[in-house]
């Protein structure tokens, strides 16, 4: 799958036209902060879920 | 355990952070903002000069994270912030709603867990980024970029772009757990350094965290 995003920064090398990764692609950066927000709305769901589960168990 | 009616309200609270952690976590904090707003922001579009900003704050941060090692490791209980398997056990029946665990030690173990992510990350962009300092003129040197050649310098780079870009990831997830209300109580104690005994005895195995 191409979600049109470069893992890493390449740059021709000024002697042999050779190319060189130069570190991380800073493409990267809303895709780790979506995944910080991932993450709290899959534990905010579990938490509900959890939630409901114990109020059941505890009504039994 | 003297009768909870008549103590005084001092003698209820119970010491989780010193301030001495309180302010190393400030003003980490401070610092991580610190770089990733002098990393970022120009990247984003806002330009000013960073480049001086961001060093000398990496070169405090390397500075607190090194106090905070060696207080770990020689002046506190460094055992109570490793992975154990009742850690595990409870995180694996965690996962399965409406499953009974085990009240946590002074850290549970999602919270030993991020701890270990942010360590790894952050030791990995301070080792990094003190490499990188080679390459900038400092009052204290000057550059040398031909201590590694381009591909080693390439990693290099690699690793502390990727390891920031996670620490803005592992800065979301620390926010959300501060801000959740049935966390309320530890942000407080990262503020004022104390938990009620009422929360210690709720939130806590007491054989695990002895106080």
């Amino acid at each position: 799958m191409d979600f049109g995003v470069e893992l890493f920064r390449y740059s021709k090398s000024i002697y042999g036209g050779q190319s060189q990764m130069i570190g991380a692609s800073f493409d990267l950066l809303p895709w780790f902060a979506a995944a910080g927000v991932a993450f709290i709305l899959l534990h905010a769901a579990f938490k509900l879920v959890a939630g409901k589960a114990a109020h059941k168990k505890q009504e039994q | 355990m003297a009768d909870s009616s008549s103590t005084p309200d001092v003698q209820q609270k119970v010491l989780r952070h010193t301030l001495a952690d309180r302010l190393y976590h400030w003003l980490m904090a401070l610092c991580v903002f610190v770089l990733l707003g002098t990393a970022f922001l120009p990247i984003l579009g806002i330009k000013f000069e960073w480049v001086d900003i961001h060093w000398m704050t990496g070169v405090v941060l390397a500075a607190l994270v090194l106090v905070h090692i060696v207080r770990a490791l020689f002046f506190q209980d460094w055992r109570s912030m490793v992975i154990d398997g009742a850690d595990i056990r409870d995180m694996a029946r965690g996962v399965v709603p409406g499953a009974e665990t085990g009240k946590p030690g002074k850290y549970n173990g999602l919270q030993k867990l991020f701890h270990l992510g942010v360590a790894i990350f952050v030791l990995g962009i301070i080792v990094s980024g003190l490499l990188m300092l080679l390459k900038i003129d400092t009052p204290f040197w000057r550059r040398n970029p031909y201590w590694f050649g381009n591909d080693t310098w390439g990693y290099i780079y690699a690793v502390h772009g990727l390891f920031a870009m996670a620490m803005v990831t592992m800065i979301v997830i620390h926010i959300y757990f501060a801000l959740r209300p049935d966390e309320w109580h530890l942000t407080r104690s990262m503020l004022r350094g104390w938990i009620t005994r009422k929360e210690y005895q709720e939130h806590h195995d007491q054989s695990r965290w002895k106080i």
